[in-house]
This record gives structure tokens, C-alpha cells and sequence, in this order.
């Protein structure tokens, strides 16, 4: 017991250390210092995994006590295996992170914005942990927003670049509400207990608004559809380290919020898991078909962080479907699934940012139309990507396959419900699963294929260098850990005492190698050798990278197919010569795709705001005449109170 | 709090004249009737102390006539009235928002507002009728006096108003708070009322609150307005 929580203790002692000591802007070699603070960063991931590790191994439960002060402020910690899970998952991507950091960090501008990078860091990934490890609502609240303020200072980090401050101030107001929406939800538990604790609840008033509140405060957070929209602005503008930890993890400690109050908190009730169900699969669905269109990296990245926050909670909302039904087995199925998909996203999503972050870093763009040929010059590079793209596409034998065959396997066990229309719905939801599924797939041999393979389209991706070793090195964490937790899987789930239903993923994955590897041998002895230089074929027109297959031509097929969600307006202007329409002259084609959520939802809402706050503003005519009429109304509406309450 | 009040009548009488006035306030636009008004009312005000000393024998309660007599009575309205000789207007005919007569209309209303909607408030804290009824006029004196405050235009005006709404706040505290606490209210309402009056005497007494904050601007930045230092 005492060494798990020293080892508790010094995590936040060195992540505290890492955060102070760039601040201090000594003089005498800074890049020493910012080493360092990424060091101690390093040792408090490995400090906080160890102490996790220990957790969920021995199954137990503890608490912490840090600081307490007469009742008022008590930062007591408690950890159990749920909390311990998440700790480790948000330790392996700091960890990955902080040794990535040691190139990556070094190559942005100033001297002083380094420091704050190694600097924050600390501080974001500590928040993180004692968000997870809180033990009273207020606690939780107050790393909550140290959490919301050093990813908000981290979206702002190049602040000179066009789109960052609209991202900025897009994350401030949706965390914002995030946190408004959780602290009516705490009050209303508070109203309802008298305590803060996080600790569970048997009878609550007003339990539906109590868990409506949470579940947005959350989903805002989590990034779920409709209010996702903070995620695609917010995470290409913040570094690529971080937006590996923001994608990869952050996402994460709003899932857990949901799963703690949901799980060990609140009473549940029937319909709650409906509605995560559907959230999920609506999350699912629509964040894989943006990130289809998507061409920015980062930002097709940043959908797909949507698209598997949304299947964490499909199978979080079948937990809760099947444990309302009393198909417990089939229960601890959803939620395993739910919670290995957790981490496996946290992995490959973290591995992904890390290693688009290193081309973008190595080419100065975020548009992949402008790569190609990049596996040439950045094979290292190119084969980590590769790992995170199967893995993310639920390919066997790596872990995004079985996370989503668990998920496949809960589904298929939803004949029991008795519930015809229930069944049905979780059939539907089957099947949208599904999709999301092919159409992540699809998405990858896009954003690899485009990305690595054929020419350059650019100067800049001609001439890109394949990036430094620390930050393969930190690529490199995530990758093996796809790969262990995929092939080792069954292994790993029986050591944890954990019975599936899984295939041994290392016999598959022996098998496939073996058949690689025949099919290699066979190829190479059978096919033809010689080599044959001759020129393709081009219409007659030279051939170059203006020929290539496009991001733009890849995805334009399924842009045509779901064009009703995508609302797609086509232009399609010609002009001619002649009155009869013969002869052409020019002409221009282009696709306009309607930023739906943007323009139908978050638009209107900021419009009647602003439309509010000028009738308000309107009330201020700096007369004090108006001033004191408002004070009088203001008093006839208390004594009308004072008497209506009475 | 006082405890038993035998003499009901003359107290009730009291009140009524009290509200006479400060609905001829609300009303009056020659500026010398409205400080005979103010005047009438805080002598009135000091009866009120004086009757329910004679009753409940608070000491207090005699300090509190005295001090009426010495600043409300006599020494305020003085400061008023030299001003008004000096700058020599009589008549404050401009208003904001609200013309007299439909003022007196608000103050009836005001008057059965208060006392419907503190109905049940107030019957908690006494039982006794009149205090109810002395709280009440408290408060829609109060009120009245705030709407004489934001609806006319002549500073003169204006601190006449809120000095009734002081007037009223006393009243209220008479009847339903403790007095030494009353007492430390008061004291610090008329030392802002003072630093209000030499406020408005350093500037000039004759303008209306527009004028009164363009003379303010003009002291806080001499430059732009044209200022030689």
C-alpha cells in the first residue's frame, strides 16, 4: 500500500517539478532545462503506470489523501481499477508524447515557446491523471478546467497562424459550456446527498436532468455529434505532440467521466443506454464521412477521433442495454470492448497525430494533396503511419481488430433482448457500425496512399528529410503496443482473468505472415523477373504528378454517394464562343460542400446570442436617469418575489 | 423593536401625513414647495421618533429625533435652500420617463403593491398591525423616492428624492429592525448625502445630470475639451 501511493506521489511531484522548472527561464542553458523537464516527464508516465498497474492487478481500491484544509479544499485521491485503467492509458501517450517532444519541441520558433511547451506538458498531463483520480466533484471540477486551460493555451500555442485563433476561442466556449453543464449536474447531485464525494447514489430527484447534464458536459468534451465541432478546428492547431495527447487521451478522461458517474454513481436507468447507443452510432457514422472529404491531415485525424469516440460508446450503450436486460455476460463483453477500444485508440489516434505531425513537420504542410512520395525519403516514418492506418481500419492482427470483433460479437449476441423494438434498433446501429467500419478503411488507403505513395506533388514534399530519432523513438511506443495488444490479445485478456471468445490472434498472425511470406517466395520465383523500362502511356500529354490519382479523385465517389449528408452543391459554369453553344471557351467546375452542423446549428445559436446582446447592450445608454429605472424595476421585482416565494 | 403601542392613532395619523408628502413630492415642480415638502416630512418623521419614545421610553429612539431635527429638518434643507438663492431657479419642469400625474397613479399602485406583495413576509416578523402597516409606508417611500430620483432631471430634484428614499429606509428600520444598527446607517446615509451635496456644489448646482457629467469630463481631460492646462 505505501509503495503504490509513493509511487502516486511521485508522479505529481516530478510532473510538478517538469512544469516549474522551464518557467524559471534560467539563464544558463535552457535546452538543459527543457531535456530535463521532458525527463521528468517521462519518469512520471512511468511512475503513474507503474502505480496503475499495480492497481488494476491487485484489484483494489485506495485512497489517497495530498492536501486538506479544514473541510474547504481536500485533495484526496481514489483509485480503483477503472480509474487505474485510464491512468495507465493517459500515462503510455504522455510517455510516448514527452520522449517525441525531445525533437519536436525543439523545432518551433522561439526560445520562450519551447519553454512553455515542455513547461505545459507537465501540467496537461497531471491534470489529466488527477482528473481521472479525483475522489470529490470539486476536485474534479478544478482539474477539469486546469485540464480546459492548458489545452485551451496549447490550441493557442501558434497563435500567428490563420484559423488558430477561430480555434481557439471555438474550444474556449465549448469547454466552457462543458464545464457548466457538469457543475449543474454536481450540484444536483450535491442538492441531493449534501456531499461531494464521487461515491454512489441510491435515490436521486431530478435524476433525469442530473444525467442529461452530465452526458452533454461530457459529450461536448468527448467531441460526440452535434457537439463536435470544437474537435476539427481545435486539434489541427494545437502541436502535433499535443494533439496526439488531446485526441488520444483527453478525449478519454471525458469517456471516463461518463462511465464513472454512470456506472458507480448514478441509478441507471433503461433509456440511458439507448441514447449513448445512438449517440454513438450517429457519432460514428457522420465522423468517418467527414473525415472522407477531409484533406487536411490533422483534421481527417481529428474525425476519426470522433468516429471512435462514437464506437467507445456504442459499446458502452450496449453495457448498459444488456445490463438493463439481465444479459450480464454479454454486458462485461460491451464494456470490455469499450474500455480495450479505449485504449487501442488512444494508441494508434496518438501514434497517428505523432506521425502526421512529422510530416507535416518535414514538408511545412497540412495538405495531403501536396505529399506523395513521401515513403522514399520518410520510410520510418512511412511504416509507422501504416501500422496506426491498419490498426485504426480494424485490420487483423493488430488491436483496432479485435476491440471492434468484440464490439462485433456483443452485437450479435442482441437476439436475446426480448424487446422486439429494441432488438431492432441495436440491428440498425449493427449495421451503421458496420459501415463505419469500411468506410475507415477506405479513408486510410486515402490518407496513406496519397500521403506516401507515387510522386511528389510538391516542392516541399520533394525535398522533406525524414524526421529525427526521438521522434521516431516516440512513434515507435504506440506502434509496438498496437502490434502487442493485437497479436497477444487472447493472451493478455486470459492473464487479467478475463474469459473471451476471442481467436488467438498470434496463431492468425503467424498464419498471415506465413502466407505473406509464400506468396512473396512464390511471386518473386514464378513471376517475371526482367526488368522492362518503357514509358506509360499518357494520351499523348507528359505524365506527372498532375496525373496522379488525387485525394480529391479518391474520395469523390463517396462525396457523389452520401452527397444528402454532405449537402454538396456543384457549380459546373461554361462560356463559348458562339451564341449556339459550339465552341467552348473556359469553364470552371467546383464542389461546394456545407459545413452542416456549423451552418445549421452553431451559426443560428451564435447568431441569437449576438442578436441578444445587442438588445441587452441596447439597455446601456450611459444616462443615470436609465440606471436608476433599472434599479427600481429591480427592487419591484424582488419585493414581487419576496412576496410570490412567501 | 418596539413592543406595544397604545396610541395607535396618532402614529397612524403620522404615517398618512408622511405619504401625503411624498406624494407631493413626486408631484411638485416649483423647487421651493418640494424642499417645504422635504422639510415637512422629516419634521413629521421626528414626531414619529418622538411619539414612540414617549411609548417605549429607547433612548435611542430620542437620539434619532434630534439628529431628524438637527440634519433633515434644519440643516440640510438650509444648504439647499442658500444654493437655490444663489443660483437662482425655481422650477424643475423637465422629466424623465414618467409625467407627475401618472406618477401619483404609480404611487397609489406602489403603495398597494408593497403591501400585498410583503403581505405574508411581514406578518411573520410581527404580529402587530402597525408596525406592518409602518413598514409598508417605509418602503413605498422608498420607492417614491426612487422615482423621483430617475425621473427628473434638476440635481436639486434628484437629492431630494433620494433623501426621501432615506426617509423611507428609516421609516422601515423604525419598525421592523434594531435600532443601534439603524442608528450606524443612518449616520453613514447622511455622510454620503453630504459628500453628494459638496459633490454637486464643486461643480455647480444649476445644471441637469448631462451637464453635470460634461463639466465632469471636461475636468478629467482638459486637453481634449479644449483645456489650457
Amino acid at each position: 500500500m505505501i509503495m503504490f501511493t509513493s509511487l502516486f506521489y511521485l508522479g505529481i511531484f516530478l510532473s510538478l517539478l517538469g512544469f516549474v522548472l522551464p518557467l524559471l527561464r534560467l539563464e544558463n542553458n535552457r535546452k538543459a532545462h527543457r531535456t530535463f523537464s521532458y525527463s521528468l516527464s517521462i519518469l512520471s508516465s512511468v511512475s503513474f503506470l507503474a502505480f496503475s498497474a499495480l492497481v488494476f492487478l491487485k484489484k483494489g481500491e485506495y485512497l489517497i489523501p495530498v492536501y486538506s484544509n479544514a473541510g474547504l479544499i481536500d485533495f484526496t485521491f481514489y483509485v480503483d481499477q477503472l480509474s487505474a485503467f485510464f491512468i495507465a492509458v493517459i500515462s503510455v501517450v504522455s510517455l510516448s508524447s514527452a520522449v517525441y517532444s525531445f525533437g519536436y519541441g525543439e523545432h518551433l520558433s522561439h526560445e520562450r515557446r519551447k519553454d512553455y511547451m515542455a513547461s505545459l506538458l507537465n501540467l496537461f498531463a497531471l491534470s489529466m491523471v488527477l482528473v481521472v483520480a479525483s475522489y470529490n466533484t470539486l476536485e474534479f471540477i478544478f482539474f477539469w478546467e486546469l485540464l480546459s486551460m492548458s489545452s485551451f493555451l496549447f490550441v493557442l500555442f501558434e497563435y500567428g497562424k490563420p484559423g488558430t485563433r477561430k480555434a481557439g476561442l471555438y474550444y474556449f466556449i465549448m469547454t466552457q459550456l462543458s464545464t457548466m453543464f457538469l457543475l449543474l449536474g454536481f450540484f444536483g447531485i450535491y442538492a441531493n446527498t449534501g456531499s461531494f464525494n464521487i461515491q454512489p447514489v441510491t435515490s436521486l430527484q431530478n435524476l433525469t436532468l442530473i444525467f442529461l447534464s452530465l452526458f452533454i458536459g461530457f459529450s461536448i468534451k468527448a467531441g460526440v455529434v452535434p457537439f463536435h465541432k470544437w474537435l476539427p478546428y481545435a486539434h489541427p492547431a494545437a502541436p502535433s505532440n499535443i494533439s496526439a495527447m488531446m485526441s488520444g487521451v483527453m478525449l478519454k478522461v471525458a469517456i471516463y467521466g461518463l462511465m464513472r458517474f454512470t456506472l458507480t454513481v448514478l441509478p441507471q436507468e433503461r433509456w440511458w443506454g439507448v441514447l449513448i447507443l445512438v449517440a454513438g452510432t450517429v457519432s460514428a457514422i457522420l465522423g468517418v464521412i467527414y473525415a472522407l472529404k477531409e484533406h487536411d491531415i490533422k483534421r481527417l485525424l481529428a474525425y476519426h477521433s470522433i468516429e471512435n469516440i462514437g464506437i467507445i460508446l456504442i459499446g458502452f450503450g450496449l453495457y448498459l442495454i444488456y445490463s438493463a436486460n439481465d444479459l450480464n455476460e454479454l454486458a462485461i463483453l460491451a464494456l470490455a470492448a469499450a474500455l480495450f477500444h479505449t485504449l487501442n485508440h488512444a494508441l494508434f489516434k496518438s501514434l497517428l497525430f505523432l506521425t502526421a505531425g512529422s510530416v507535416v513537420s518535414a514538408t511545412g504542410k497540412h495538405n495531403i494533396e501536396e505529399y506523395g512520395g513521401l515513403i522514399k525519403t520518410m520510410p520510418y516514418t512511412a511504416a509507422l503511419f501504416l501500422i496506426g492506418a491498419v490498426s485504426i481500419s480494424g485490420l487483423p492482427p493488430f488491436n483496432g481488430f479485435v476491440s471492434e470483433l468484440m464490439l462485433f460479437q456483443a452485437f450479435l449476441g442482441s437476439y436475446l433482448i426480448q424487446d422486439p423494438l429494441l432488438k431492432s434498433l441495436v440491428v440498425l446501429c449493427l449495421s451503421g457500425f458496420a459501415l463505419t467500419s469500411a468506410l475507415a478503411a477506405a479513408c486510410f488507403v486515402k490518407a496513406f496512399g496519397i500521403t506516401f505513395l507515387a510522386v511528389p506533388r510538391s516542392e516541399s514534399a520533394r525535398d522533406a528529410k525524414e524526421v529525427g530519432k526521438c521522434m521516431i523513438a516516440g512513434a515507435v511506443i504506440p506502434a509496438v503496443l498496437c502490434i502487442v495488444l493485437g497479436v497477444f490479445s487472447l493472451q493478455i485478456f486470459s492473464l487479467m482473468g478475463y474469459r473471451t471468445d476471442l481467436p488467438d490472434m498470434l496463431v492468425i498472425g503467424i498464419i498471415m505472415s506465413l502466407f505473406y511470406a509464400i506468396t512473396y517466395l512464390v511471386l518473386k520465383n514464378t513471376a517475371a523477373n526482367k526488368v522492362r523500362a518503357g514509358e506509360t502511356w499518357g494520351c499523348g500529354t507528359p505524365l506527372s504528378s498532375r496525373t496522379e490519382y488525387t485525394a480529391s479523385g479518391f474520395s469523390q465517389p463517396i462525396v457523389r454517394f452520401f452527397k444528402d449528408i454532405y449537402q454538396t452543391r456543384e457549380v459546373n459554369e461554361r462560356r463559348f464562343y458562339d451564341k449556339q453553344n459550339t465552341l467552348f471557351k473556359e469553364g470552371a467546375g467546383e464542389i461546394h460542400l456545407m459545413k452542416f452542423f456549423e451552418e445549421k446549428l452553431y451559426d443560428p445559436v451564435a447568431r441569437s446570442i449576438n442578436y441578444l446582446s445587442i438588445k441587452v447592450s441596447a439597455l446601456e445608454n450611459w444616462s443615470l436617469d436609465t440606471y436608476v429605472l433599472y434599479a427600481f424595476l429591480a427592487v419591484l421585482a424582488t419585493v414581487a418575489y419576496v412576496g410570490w416565494i412567501a | 423593536m418596539i413592543d406595544a403601542i397604545p396610541i395607535p392613532g396618532i402614529i397612524q395619523a403620522i404615517l398618512v401625513l408622511i405619504m401625503i408628502t411624498g406624494a407631493l413630492i413626486v408631484t411638485r415642480k416649483d423647487l421651493l414647495s418640494l424642499l417645504s415638502m422635504y422639510r415637512l416630512q422629516s419634521l413629521l418623521l421626528m414626531f414619529l421618533a418622538l411619539v414612540l419614545y414617549a411609548e417605549s421610553g429607547n433612548y435611542v429612539l430620542l437620539q434619532m429625533a434630534v439628529l431628524t431635527l438637527a440634519s433633515k429638518v434644519l440643516l440640510i434643507p438650509y444648504i439647499i435652500r442658500r444654493m437655490q438663492k444663489e443660483i437662482n431657479i425655481s422650477k424643475d419642469i423637465s422629466f424623465h420617463y414618467i409625467s407627475p400625474a401618472y406618477s401619483l397613479f404609480i404611487t397609489v399602485a406602489l403603495i398597494f403593491f408593497s403591501y400585498y406583495s410583503l403581505s405574508k413576509t411581514l406578518n411573520e416578523l410581527t404580529d402587530n398591525k402597525l408596525f406592518y402597516l409602518g413598514a409598508v409606508f417605509g418602503i413605498s417611500l422608498a420607492l417614491m423616492g426612487m422615482m423621483v430620483t430617475f425621473s427628473r432631471k434638476k440635481i436639486v430634484t434628484k437629492t431630494i428624492g433620494y433623501l426621501m428614499m432615506e426617509n423611507g429606509a428609516l421609516i422601515f428600520s423604525i419598525f421592523i429592525t434594531e435600532l443601534p444598527f439603524l442608528i450606524e446607517v443612518l449616520i453613514i446615509i447622511d455622510l454620503v448625502i453630504l459628500v453628494l451635496l459638496a459633490a454637486i456644489l464643486a461643480v455647480g448646482m444649476d445644471s441637469s445630470i448631462e451637464e453635470f457629467q460634461a463639466k465632469l469630463e471636461r475636468i478629467k481631460h482638459p486637453a481634449r475639451n479644449g483645456g489650457t492646462h
